[in-house]
């Protein structure tokens, strides 16, 4: 490889961008917007669960005593009507309808029916928390033991234990935000790669004492690089470099050049700006995936954590929200740094085939 | 003939089942200008991207400068130059970025406004080549095949587009390129420039080079040598073309000078003509 050569070709690209006003105007605009998104996004998570309630339930509410600080804050509502109106405009989230006489029938050990009553949205597994409230109001109402016996339960809570500090949709979103600025840096190369064999500037190339393996690396290197400069101007931005600052560069950097093995197919493939954009989004809808799961609770599906974009989604998320370091990002960075080294193969070999049947 | 400076010898290429070049055979001296011509699809372009090292022949050999493309390829790019027909050049870099960036990849430090003043486009050096017309672009990639003073030059249709004058022009450059010693291989259409400018012309058409000669002697030995006479006839005028190549013409002729004589032309072969005798068909099909 003649690193002059490729040096004039990083020259010549950086130009070629610079004067890509759409690029520019977009790379621009799309780091303000993201930016401005992340700032407006709530910083906090709000782990109160708000309980309207209705009917006779004045013993009720003087034996539970709820109160905010268990995470349970309490409504009254002066009947079942206004109760349902408050859970259907969200005011709620759910709400228990006592009928009058709740608390006299259950003292007789009459049966008595009390509505849970829950919006669309509402997980199911709060529902039947709710209706197991219920029983257990009743047999607290009653005077009578529960019929087993209270079990002793641990709570043993793997690494840190983030009860009362959940991660907020803003950390969760970081990942997002970062693969959001590496595909659109992506369509810009594509475009790149694309106008230059259409335009076949790249015969021109091929006569001189350029070989193709310097157009390749010199496209490899300027994609990688484009791509991993604007996603550190988000990091930064995201704040996203306050922990293991080394750890989050390397894996971008690795992120930047796989998505650049990606944009090289696309550019490879396309034969104008439409058809990169089309292929280019092929590729990285399906990529999106991983950091769009990484926005809610829960583990990704095993599909999701196949993809090639999800170690670099995951480690960002770790590093940033959950203070991983090395060691925990350790296996994901050895499946990314396989990733890219496989989307640049691939991507080199697509745009090869590409030059040589032109 | 001295060393070959372009050497190709039984080149074969096939697209599919397709034969697009079968077998084509031929060397270019220093300073020699060869034209090659033939008609859409006759395998022209196929031919050069071999000699250019674009395509790897499927049998047969490419010596550039006693080089061989297969193995020195990189050395042989470094003293070539390439006019392609399509106007190849970065539209959104100026004149002056074009050049300036070719001329970096064959690691020379040029002066770039020389170049194109050579080709007429000294005011247009900061302009970008997306705002030139066909004509400018066109000179444009001559400039940039001559950035490094090669010794090899193969120009597609190098005056494509332009109008008389600058065709003139370019066609003057070509000349000091092989009066400074660069071989020079020359694909045109143009049967008046190809005449004009080679030492010798190639035919070829459905991949196999049928004549390589120098045009006169090609003219010379397959066109026919006539002239035209025209002559007043009443009111009308009357056309009579008699062949030198037979016997009896200067009497016939002799016969035809009289008062009525207008005027008489020769009528000599043209290269077209000569294509013709040998292809059954005319280079525009």
């Amino acid at each position: 490889m003649h690193l002059r050569v490729v040096w004039a070709f990083l020259k010549k690209d950086t130009k070629a961008f610079r004067r890509d006003r759409f690029f520019v105007v977009l790379t621009f605009v799309g780091l303000l917007f993201y930016i401005g998104i992340f700032q407006v996004i709530p910083d906090s998570v709000d782990e109160i669960v708000e309980l309207g309630v209705s009917g006779d339930i004045g013993v009720l509410l003087e034996g539970a005593s709820f109160d905010d600080s268990g995470g349970l804050s309490v409504a009254r509502f002066g009947s079942e009507g206004a109760l349902v109106e408050a859970v259907e405009a969200g005011e709620v989230m759910a709400g228990l309808a006592f009928p009058d006489g709740f608390v006299a029938a259950v003292g007789a050990g009459d049966p008595v029916s009390v509505k849970v009553i829950t919006g669309q949205g509402l997980p199911v597994e709060l529902r039947g928390a709710l209706t197991s409230a219920v029983r257990e109001i009743a047999f607290g109402v009653s005077g009578q033991v529960l019929p087993v016996a209270q079990l002793a339960a641990e709570d043993v809570v793997l690494g840190v234990d983030r009860a009362g500090d959940q991660v907020s949709m803003r950390e969760r979103m970081r990942p997002l935000f970062a693969f959001l600025v590496l595909m659109v840096e992506a369509i810009a190369l594509g475009s790149l790669v694309a106008e230059e064999l259409q335009q076949k500037t790249v015969q021109a190339v091929l006569v001189t004492p350029a070989r193709m393996r310097d157009f390749l690396a010199s496209k490899a290197v300027f994609g990688t690089l484009l791509a991993f400069l604007e996603a550190l101007i988000i990091l930064v931005a995201l704040g996203a470099l306050s922990a293991e600052p080394l750890l989050v560069l390397a894996v971008t950097l690795l992120g930047a050049a796989m998505v650049t093995g990606f944009a090289l197919v696309a550019g490879s493939l396309g034969r104008d700006f439409i058809t990169v954009l089309f292929w280019s989004m092929l590729f990285m809808i399906p990529l999106i995936v991983p950091a769009g799961a990484l926005m809610f609770p829960g583990q990704a599906a095993g599909w999701i954590r196949a993809m090639p974009s999800y170690p670099l989604a995951k480690v960002i998320f770790e590093t940033t929200a959950l203070g991983a370091g090395w060691a925990e990002a350790a296996g994901s960075i050895v499946a990314l740094g396989a990733w890219c080294v496989a989307a640049l193969a691939f991507g080199s070999w697509v745009l090869r085939r590409r030059m040589v049947t032109q | 003939m001295s060393q070959p400076a372009i050497e190709a010898t039984d080149l074969h290429f096939a697209y599919g089942d397709h034969e697009a070049v079968a077998g084509v055979s031929f060397a270019v001296a220093p300073g020699e200008i060869l034209g090659f011509l033939g008609p859409n699809g006759a395998g022209k372009s196929t031919t050069i991207k071999m000699l250019t090292g674009q395509l790897r022949p499927r049998s047969g050999t490419v010596t550039v400068l006693g080089m061989d493309m297969a193995t020195a390829s990189a050395q042989i790019h470094g003293r070539m130059g390439v006019c392609f027909e399509e106007k190849n050049l970065y539209n959104n870099m100026s004149a002056r970025e074009n050049l300036d960036f070719f001329a970096e990849l064959f690691g020379l430090s040029i002066d770039a406004d020389e170049h194109l003043r050579r080709v007429g486009l000294g005011d247009r050096a900061d302009d970008r080549v997306s705002g030139f017309s066909k004509g400018m672009k066109q000179r444009m990639m001559m400039a940039r095949a001559l950035l490094n003073d090669p010794d090899v030059l193969f120009l597609d249709e190098p005056t494509d587009g332009l109008d008389p004058v600058s065709a003139a022009s370019i066609r003057g450059i070509i000349r000091q390129e092989a009066a400074r010693g660069a071989a020079v291989l020359l694909t045109t259409h143009d049967m008046h420039e190809a005449d004009e400018l080679s030492d010798r012309v190639a035919f070829i058409n459905e991949g196999r080079i049928l004549a390589l000669d120098k045009p006169e002697e090609l003219k010379l030995a397959h066109g026919q040598r006539s002239v035209k006479v025209r002559r007043r006839a009443g009111e009308g005028v009357d056309e009579v073309i008699i062949s030198l190549d037979g016997h009896g013409s200067s009497a016939q002729l002799a016969d035809l000078m009289d008062d009525r004589l207008m005027s008489i032309h020769t009528e000599e072969a043209t290269l077209e003509d000569v294509f013709i005798t040998f292809a059954g068909r005319g280079l525009g099909g």
